[in-house]
């Protein structure tokens, strides 16, 4: 168990420039700064359209001291798999292929690139930044939106379905490492990237990103939501190497404390979830409540 | 009123019982119009479905059933429609996509363009296929070709693109919804509802017989002639005593308008020819103007496609300029005033009786 990160050992040095084009508070832009620290400067990284292009700049001019590829909405796996097919040719195998996409751009239209890719076990890192919708293009319901969440394109009842479980399905896929993380927790999303770094075949990493327009919240308050989300139980943090499930951080402490904050708490921080009843609130109350008494049960 | 909104109203009121989007700028009002006007009607579906791949697979799978379908998107979402347009115009499906382009290529960026007219008129994706293209350039325009398209569409079995445009479709404007669908939506003999009681009826678009595929496409071809008969349109403005023709379309034909009308103030003899439909593109109309007018200016927001179409129409009958400004720039109507005028200077036409 290597020894965790703090604030003061993180590396000075930084990757992303000041002054991005990212909204005020914008949770991607953390959980961005502190990943590339984690991944370094020997990295290429593949960007599909998302908000993380209006972060990023498009070609040739970049926000990121990174070579950057701006590819299509639904390849962004395939592109990596084609970068990394260069880099064998040349006999590169110490530069790390990094895609990062949107909600959107993974659970969606980009589901298919990635499935093939992991399955493939092709030698690259994928993140998911999660911030539950189409939000560069106005906030529209993806495949991870949650359930009772207000959109452009679900302005009455809010979403209807359950969120898509995207880290479920890439496990399935056999991967060597898949991690869930939160803007929230910048530090256990770097050391989990340090951890899978040298691992073989596609890394998958999940990453909740508080999003003040979409969230409908005060930009100050990013932290604190998507804490919420985790201390609530709602969101879990954990990582799975190897096969081997464990929950990391907060999610970690939860188990040690057997303590879950209501996750009213988290709803009614956000005005997309204004619409939830309270009887949808106590549904999926009950519903965290059973799936932390299994994880309750396993540490026992 | 904004462009995107009143396609959809226009849509709704056009009897487009199904509407699958995906979200792409500038076109999401339209899909959010949808979201919250089409949903809730009885019998309708809304769907932003997963990908644009989907959502024109949607559409297909909608049109066979017998409905009016649509989807709409931006420039790169319409090229990922692509190969469903293609079975849709092999299966002889109706369906309107709108596209409300912008710059290109590639990601490109959110602004305005016309980039996409050869995509759009030569088909699109693969095959020997043509899509009837209507170029609206204004919002009252989007609303009554809406319902155009969905009437032509169901006449003639192919798939229908409205062309617009990222500034077409977020501007506002005042419009009239002149239309209502038809008390009786068109019966497709076709659809495939079953077989129950009958006979099973088979839509399909593969043949392992080289004779068959030819006779399908023999039948398209001698429908698209028909199209170019019966349905080109075009618009004249000041044409009959023009020395020069400005020819432009859509969100183009409108800044032209502005500069022509200063330059006649300030003496110039010009006019403006506005192909609507692009396909068919109105190669008679323009070539009748060509018996009286010498001069012909091209003007598009992209560097010279549907200007390919205005010399195979006019050939050597005219001296044919082209202005353009490609990548998603818009161009202002002072700018195209500056070129007409020094074309017409050039050309010599202050001096020529």
């Amino acid at each position: 168990m290597q020894v965790k990160t703090n604030i003061l050992s993180l590396p000075t040095e930084e990757f992303v420039h000041p002054g991005t084009r990212a909204c005020t508070g914008c949770g991607l832009a953390i959980a961005y700064r502190v990943g590339l620290k984690a991944l370094g400067k020997d990295t290429i990284l593949v960007v599909p359209p998302s908000c993380l292009t209006v972060l990023q700049g498009l070609f040739p001019v970049a926000s990121t001291k990174l070579p950057c590829l701006n590819v299509t909405f639904a390849s962004t796996a395939a592109a990596a798999t084609g970068i990394l097919a260069t880099l064998k040719t040349q006999g590169n195998e110490h530069t790390t292929v990094a895609a990062w996409a949107g909600d959107g751009g993974t659970s969606d239209i980009g589901l298919q690139a990635l499935s093939g890719a992991a399955e493939r076990g092709d030698n690259f890192i994928y993140f998911c930044y999660d911030n539950e919708g189409y939000m560069n293009t106005g906030v529209q319901r993806s495949g991870t939106t949650p359930i009772g969440a207000i959109t452009a394109n679900t302005p009455f009842k809010g979403k209807l379905q359950q969120k898509k479980d995207v880290p479920a399905i890439m496990a399935a896929h056999s991967l060597s490492y898949v991690a869930a993380c939160s803007a929230a927790y910048p530090l256990d999303l770097y050391d989990k990237i340090k951890n899978c770094m040298n691992l073989p075949g596609t890394k998958y990493f999940h990453i909740h990103i508080p999003c003040p327009p979409g969230w409908g919240y005060d930009p100050r308050y990013g932290i604190k939501i998507g804490r919420l989300a985790v201390e609530t139980g709602y969101y879990d943090l954990y990582e799975i190497v190897k096969g081997e499930f464990r929950l990391t951080a907060a999610s970690e402490k939860i188990v040690e404390k057997r303590k879950l904050i209501p996750v009213r708490e988290y709803f009614r921080a956000q005005s997309r979830f204004k619409i939830l009843t309270d009887a949808q609130i106590a549904d999926i109350q009950n519903q965290i409540d059973a799936k932390w008494a299994k994880y309750y049960k396993k540490d026992e | 009123m904004s462009g995107n909104a009143a396609i959809g109203e226009a849509a709704i009121r056009a009897g487009c019982q199904c509407y699958f989007g995906y979200p792409i700028t500038p076109q999401n009002e339209l899909t959010e119009y949808m979201a919250q006007n089409l949903s809730r009607r009885k019998g309708c579906t809304f769907i932003q479905a997963e990908s644009e791949i989907s959502a024109i697979n949607m559409v297909y799978g909608a049109s066979v059933a017998g409905v009016r379908a649509m989807t709409s998107s931006s420039s790169p979402g319409i090229s990922l429609k692509q190969e469903g347009i293609s079975y849709l115009a092999a299966c002889e499906l109706p369906a309107v996509i709108v596209n409300m382009s912008r710059g290109g290529p590639g990601l490109g960026s959110i602004s305005a363009a016309q980039s996409d007219y050869y995509q759009s008129t030569r088909g699109g994706g693969h095959g020997d296929y043509r899509t009837i293209v209507l170029a609206p350039s204004s919002v009252q325009e989007l609303a009554d070709f809406t319902h155009r398209a969905f009437e032509l569409s169901d006449q003639y079995l192919v798939p229908v693109i409205i062309l617009g445009d990222g500034m077409i479709g977020q501007m506002m404007e005042p419009v009239e919804f002149k239309h209502e669908a038809p008390a009786e939506l068109p019966i497709r003999e076709r659809a495939l509802r079953g077989a129950k009681g009958r006979n099973s009826r088979i839509i399909k678009t593969f043949t392992s017989n080289p004779a068959e595929l030819e006779e399908i496409n023999w039948s398209l071809f001698r429908r698209y002639q028909l199209i170019e008969k019966e349905e080109t349109t075009s618009e004249s403005y000041l044409t009959e005593d023009a020395k020069l023709i400005l020819v432009a379309f859509g969100i183009g034909a409108r800044i032209a308008k502005g500069a022509i009308k200063t330059a006649r103030a300030n003496g110039m003899k010009v006019g403006l020819f506005r192909p609507i439909t692009l396909w068919p593109f109105p190669t008679k109309k323009l070539q009748e103007l060509a018996k009286t007018t010498k001069f012909f200016l091209d003007f598009e927001m992209n560097m010279g496609q549907m200007v390919d179409d205005v010399h195979l129409a006019l050939g050597d009958k005219a001296n044919i300029s082209f202005y353009g400004r490609p990548g998603g720039v818009i161009a202002t109507p002072a700018e195209v005033l500056r070129v007409i005028t020094r074309l017409y200077h050039q050309k010599g036409l202050d001096t020529k009786k």
